[in-house]
């Protein structure tokens, strides 16, 4: 018992895994040149003079970051900063973490989620790069849509962007094929038969969601059409539902980087408490199960980040996750303008004004069946009645929401239990550390 | 035309000792809203010569159409009651003294089984039951559903047996026969009422008996009735004897013999029961006289029976004639009303042993001193047990019974919804009553106040309840109970609008949909969808149509209909199931095992139940079920939503710092026993046993967020360890047809994976009844499919009865289970396939 262990021995640490959603990239030292365009990022700073650069890399390529500062530094001369474990999301420019070494431009790699930035730090954005085998595709768009009469659109994500060149002369002779980079298009551009080339579902998603093309293909080694939009349509009829249902909404921030930001905020913020209803506001850097059912007694979080974030289709989470646009929907009764949902907030932050709220009693919330009962229901005002509130031990306030859960809880607070606790001899309790314990009894 | 006013009425409404609130129950189909009209006809509603076809009380479109009541409606009605039959009103507390007049509050209610939930809506504000009976079916299933329900209410019954006229004219009883029949279903009626009430309880002795009248005989549709009252007075003085002495002669084993003038307690050759010869003896010759044509027969007849027929009556011939003649002689309106005003409780007597059963608060309060007195000086107690569409969409009025004090237009109340718990604000409004108005069938009367005892809608109270509520003026007042509905929303449907802009018309509709039905239930699913919860094929069908007719008035498309499914286990998991919080310094150790037999419907019908005293709960599930009294004791929470029929049980031993997880184990408990591991469906009949935890010596570090999602992990594995099984819900079929459709009936039964349990013919009929269970999945269309396999003569009634495990391992893929945990996870968007158990369970 005389030895205190603070920290466990390095080989725990070494051993410990750690759970990663795509799986490290490691990348041939002869293809770093061209993976990561490193002469075209040194010009780009030296043409700038930029002092302080940083370069930003998501977790998987985290491998290769080392080699490509190495020699980056090299041609340059000068030092350059690696940002690795962003706060929020990797996909969007980290102005905080740049921010900390005062820099003057940042280098982002890998997946890019093009969300409006908040800031003006000077940026450029190396795209992850894969391979296509382009006469398999040209094969299939020619078996597909060979008597088609109409135009489609091949959209080309980022990681197909440096066979642009290639694709276009592909698919020079179909004439009714075009080719679209994903970086040069219009927000409020239409299609009608949209080809979509890249490998992440949620931006299939996205791209469904914001341009709506009457028909959306993807290919994935074979071209299908994609469907799966209606779904996640489909579940803001119950995120809406909830979040009028909910007494108390946590506004996870989930951004400090997407434009705009501090003014859905603000908005959310306004949104909820004309409503009757109350707002925490958690700030918890990049959140994570554990992390919010810390905050029981919330009914909803809303998350505020950028649209590519796929916290929003998580499931495991103890409440259900909003978006902004949910909380617009169910709150602003002047929202009926807005009808397409998007997770991109920018899509429709200040299109609208906020509803001066006028609560309709006696609506039935479809979930539970229950009247929903807004928050700040006046007072029973009886002039007769002058009883007070008694106080009881450890009563702070009197409400449904917020304190009053904690008076719900069966345990509330340390409790002495004077008299009533046997008294135990000392005895020897763990040793070693959690990951199991010296003295375990189990198996 | 309408012989009394409202202003009548409301004179009445203060004579409490004069009220009779009664609700008209029976099978479907027995004529309940046809004998209705004999009342309405007498009050001068509607002419009496309409009565019978106008189903005056089945006030929708589709209810007249279909010839089907599917909600239940109430009318007011004033009568007045002869001198001679105000002797037999002896209990002082039926009658004001001086006063014969009479207000009758009569609610007619459906007789398909799935708008039972109308029935108890119905039985909830009236204080007896006027049970129909048709003589040529018997006693049928609902006939004792809604019967045990009365009586579980104690709500006092009386008999009558409807369609004689079909006995006579269509089957050709012989009188001798007739007279077993109706003995036979005056004998299975009390059955019934013994079965479920104690002659020595509150309500003392309820049975019915024809020999005290509280039984009647008549045909609805022909508009005549009697009892053995009307025939002992007709013979009262020739016999020169008393009326009720001869009420005992008229009925059981009490034969004349004509000759010898004597009476006899047995049956022999010359004497003739007295019942055959004195009643249906007179009918019969009526009938025969007049079905046959033979004017002179009946023209003679007419005098004796002291009929005469009116001018334009005398050309009629044949039924036309028969129900004038019968009309005239004998009156249903009299004969029911005479049952009526005699036999039912009036609200003085009945609120004195309902009282305890309709309020939850102290029995000795002010509010509970008011109802057993019916008092209309004490404080306000109302029950609305419903919601009856307006003229004006999307508003109701809410329908109801004052119990106590008096509830007048303007009036401030408190109105409590069901959630409402005494000194909390949950679910409580305190708002003006905007006016109070009489049901009038399909108008309604404005009325300035209404006094304890009596049944009226309230305007204005529909925006502060869904479904049901109390309202009340007394502060401290608890609720009136919740009813109890004997039918479960187990069918479901999705629907969404053709139009996707129409979405929030939909939303809207539902939400009326929802209060509009007692028991419908309208609910926004994970998924986004939208599905409307019913007891049945045919509920869900006029919800469907109310929605998109009245309330949503948008067309809908809807899914097929589909059942919700339940999880459970089917043995002990078959290790220990330890999970680890995020940061890997707490530790879970926990099992899950099945619930023995019948504690799940134990806790589902309240008689275990989160609020008991812990002791007595654990006494209880010591001895009924074996369970370890220690561990009985230390239930820490019933789920999901806090009252499921799943329970979490600490059975570890001196863990530190365990009560300060418990909120949070609970909360993981609860998410996990609502969302089961397979495909998120709730949980069922699951004990979990927590063994041991360990947990890190910082309370920062032993949060709700590292032991809720904790807890839900260790319970999906206890859940996947202790062979997981699905639950589905089964109907309980009763189904009456003829002999010769049997057969049929076993096919049908067959190729939906029902099976019989009961066969038997109906004494005295011959018809058979079968009685079976049927998985609610595969009774869609079953009422079809029985019909086109019978001919048309086999008619079934489901309700709901039990959840009953799907054989097969839902994680083998290729059962029946596993396909439909997989549909179940597409329809809910889920990842398909199975659930990894690496996902939950981790190692030391």
């Amino acid at each position: 018992m005389t030895k205190l262990t603070f920290s466990s021995n390095e080989a725990v640490s070494l051993e410990k895994q750690v759970d990663l959603l795509c799986t490290p990239i490691e990348t041939k030292p002869e293809d770093l040149e061209a993976v990561y365009e490193i002469s075209r990022c040194a010009e780009w700073i030296r043409s700038n003079n930029f002092k302080k650069v940083c370069l930003q890399f998501p977790d998987h390529l985290l491998a290769d970051s080392s080699e490509v500062i190495l020699r980056l530094q090299g041609i340059l001369n000068q030092t350059v900063y690696l940002l690795g474990d962003t706060a929020y999301e990797s996909c969007c420019i980290d102005y905080i973490a740049a921010a900390h070494i005062d820099a003057d431009a940042i280098i982002h790699f890998g997946p890019v989620c093009f969300s409006k930035t908040s800031a003006s730090l000077p940026y450029i954005n190396i795209y992850e790069k894969k391979s296509l085998d382009l006469e398999k595709l040209r094969a299939q768009f020619e078996e597909k849509f060979n008597d088609e009469q109409y135009e489609i659109v091949i959209l080309v994500d980022t990681i197909y962007l440096h066979l642009f060149d290639a694709l276009e002369k592909v698919f020079r002779d179909l004439c009714n094929v075009s080719l679209q980079r994903i970086d040069a298009i219009e927000c409020n551009q239409t299609f009608n038969c949209l080809c979509f080339l890249s490998d992440n579902d949620r931006k299939l998603l996205n791209v469904a969601l914001n341009f709506k093309p009457k028909i959306l293909y993807y290919y994935d080694g074979n071209i299908k059409v994609f469907e799966n939009a209606s779904k996640v349509v489909k579940r803001r009829n119950f995120i809406i539902e909830k979040i009028k249902d909910s007494e108390t909404v946590g506004i996870i921030i989930g951004t400090l980087g997407v434009k705009n930001y501090l003014e859905i905020l603000a908005r959310t913020k306004t949104l909820i408490s004309n409503s009757g209803k109350k707002y925490y506001l958690i700030s918890v850097g990049k959140p994570t199960v554990a992390k919010l059912a810390n905050f029981p007694e919330l009914d909803i979080y809303v998350v505020i980040t950028c649209s590519m974030n796929e916290i929003y289709e998580s499931r495991d989470f103890y409440k259900p996750i909003a978006t902004p646009f949910d909380i617009e929907i169910a709150l602003n009764r002047n929202a009926d303008s807005i009808s397409d949902f998007t997770y991109d907030y920018n899509a429709f932050l200040g299109n609208t004004e906020i509803a001066s709220n006028t609560e309709a009693v006696g609506d039935v919330s479809l979930l539970t069946n229950k009247l929903r009962v807004p928050v700040t229901t006046e007072e029973i005002k009886d002039p007769e009645d002058t009883t007070v509130a008694v106080k009881d031990a450890g009563t702070i306030a009197l409400s449904n929401s917020g304190a009053g859960y904690l008076a719900q809880r069966s345990w509330q607070g340390l409790e002495q239990n004077l008299g009533r606790t046997e008294p135990h001899l000392a005895k020897e309790g763990r040793d070693g550390i959690p990951l199991h314990y010296r003295n375990e009894e189990h198996q | 035309m309408v012989n009394f006013t409202v202003d009548e009425i409301r004179v009445m409404m203060d004579k409490k000792k004069n009220i009779r609130n009664m609700s008209v129950i029976a099978h479907v189909d027995h004529g309940k809203s046809t004998l209705t009209d004999s009342l309405v006809s007498k009050a001068g509603i509607i002419a009496g010569a309409k009565a019978g076809e106008t189903r005056f009380t089945d006030t929708r479109k589709d209810e007249q159409e279909r010839c089907i009541t599917i909600k239940s409606t109430a009318i007011s009605m004033y009568f007045e009651l002869d001198d001679k039959d105000l002797v037999f009103i002896t209990n002082p507390d039926q009658r004001e003294k001086d006063e014969k007049g009479f207000l009758i509050n009569l609610i007619d209610s459906p007789g398909h089984v799935d708008f039972s939930s109308e029935v108890t809506a119905a039985l909830r504000v009236t204080d007896g039951a006027l049970v129909v009976v048709d003589c040529v079916s018997g006693v049928c299933v609902q006939t004792e559903t809604v019967l045990r329900q009365a009586i579980a209410e104690r709500i006092k019954p009386i008999l009558f047996m409807n369609k004689m006229d079909r006995a006579l004219l269509e089957l050709q009883l012989d009188a001798e026969e007739l007279y077993q029949t109706f003995q036979r279903i005056v004998e299975n009626v009390n059955v019934i009422i013994a079965t479920y009430n104690d002659d020595s309880g509150p309500m003392g002795e309820v049975r019915v008996d024809p020999s005290k009248g509280s039984v009647g005989f008549g045909s609805g549709l022909h508009g005549w009735a009697f009892t053995l009252k009307q025939f002992a007075e007709m013979y009262a003085e020739k016999f020169k004897i008393d009326v009720v002495k001869l009420m005992n002669r008229l009925w059981g084993e009490n034969f004349f013999n004509p000759k010898t003038k004597k009476w006899a307690k047995q049956k022999d050759e010359e004497n003739k029961r007295s019942f055959c010869m004195y009643i249906l003896d007179p009918i019969y010759k009526v009938f025969q006289s007049v079905m046959n044509y033979k004017k002179e027969e009946y023209e003679a007849l007419l005098p004796k029976l002291g009929i005469v027929l009116k001018h334009e009556d005398k050309d009629k011939d044949g039924k036309q004639l028969l129900k004038v003649i019968m009309r005239t002689w004998l009156p249903a309106g009299e004969a029911l009303l005479q049952m009526i005003a005699i036999h039912l409780p009036s609200p003085v007597v009945a609120q004195k042993y309902r009282m305890e059963m309709l309020y939850e608060g102290p029995l000795d309060d002010e509010a509970a001193v008011g109802i057993k007195n019916c008092d209309a000086s004490a404080p306000l107690m109302m029950y609305v047990s419903k919601m009856v569409p307006t003229s004006d969409k999307g508003r109701f009025y809410a329908f109801g019974r004052v119990f106590s004090g008096k509830v007048a237009t303007g009036q401030k109340a408190r109105i409590m919804g069901p959630n409402y718990t005494p000194g909390k604000k949950e679910d409580l409004y305190e708002k003006a009553i905007q006016r109070t108005i009489l049901m009038m069938g399909r108008y309604v009367e404005a009325i300035e106040d209404v006094p304890s005892g009596n049944i009226c809608g309230l305007v204005g109270v529909d925006q502060f309840l869904v479904k049901t509520g109390t309202i009340s003026t007394f502060k401290d007042a608890h609720n009136l109970k919740v009813m109890k509905f004997s039918v479960s929303p187990v069918v479901r449907v999705a629907v969404e609008p053709k139009n996707p802009a129409d979405l929030p018309k939909l939303v809207e509709g539902l939400k009326r949909l929802t209060k509009s039905d007692p028991m419908v239930q309208c609910i926004i699913e994970e998924s986004g969808e939208h599905i409307i919860a019913g007891a049945g094929e045919l509920h869900l069908e006029i919800c469907l149509k109310d929605l998109e007719e009245d309330h949503a008035c948008i067309p809908i498309k809807k899914s097929d209909p589909v059942v919700s499914y339940r999880e459970t286990v089917s043995e002990e998991s078959d290790q220990m199931c330890l999970s680890k919080s995020p940061n890997k310094h707490n530790r879970l150790f926990m099992k899950a095992c099945p619930m023995p037999d019948g504690l799940a419907e134990d806790i589902d019908d309240g008689h275990v139940n989160p609020r008991d005293d812990f002791k007595v709960r654990a006494r209880y599930l010591t001895e009924k079920y074996d369970y370890d009294v220690t561990e009985a004791r230390k239930i820490w929470c019933f789920g999901p939503d806090g009252t499921g029929p799943n329970i979490l049980v600490d059975c570890t031993k001196g863990v530190q710092y365990l009560n300060e997880i418990k909120d949070s184990v609970v909360a993981g408990f609860q998410w996990a026993t609502k969302e089961g591991v397979l495909s998120e469906e709730n949980c069922r009949g699951v004990r979990f046993n927590i063994y041991d935890v360990t947990l890190h010596a910082d309370a920062i570090h032993r949060g709700g967020g590292q032991i809720i999602p904790t807890a839900r992990r260790c319970l999906y594995a206890c859940l996947l360890t202790a062979a997981p099984r699905l639950m589905e819900p089964i109907y309980k079929c009763e189904i009456m047809c003829p002999e010769v459709a049997v057969g049929g009936i076993y096919g049908v039964l067959n190729r939906r994976r029902g099976h019989v349990f009961e066969e038997a013919q109906i004494a005295g009929t011959p018809m058979f009844c079968v009685k079976a269970y049927l998985p609610v999945n595969e009774s869609f269309g079953f009422t079809a499919d029985l019909r086109s396999n019978t001919g048309g003569q086999a008619f079934p009634q489901s309700v709901f009865d039990h959840w009953q495990i799907l054989p097969g391992n839902p994680l083998d893929a290729g059962t029946k289970p596993y396909g439909i945990v997989q549909d179940t996870r597409k329809r809910k968007g889920l990842k398909e396939g199975l659930p990894d158990l690496a996902q939950y369970l981790d190692k030391l």
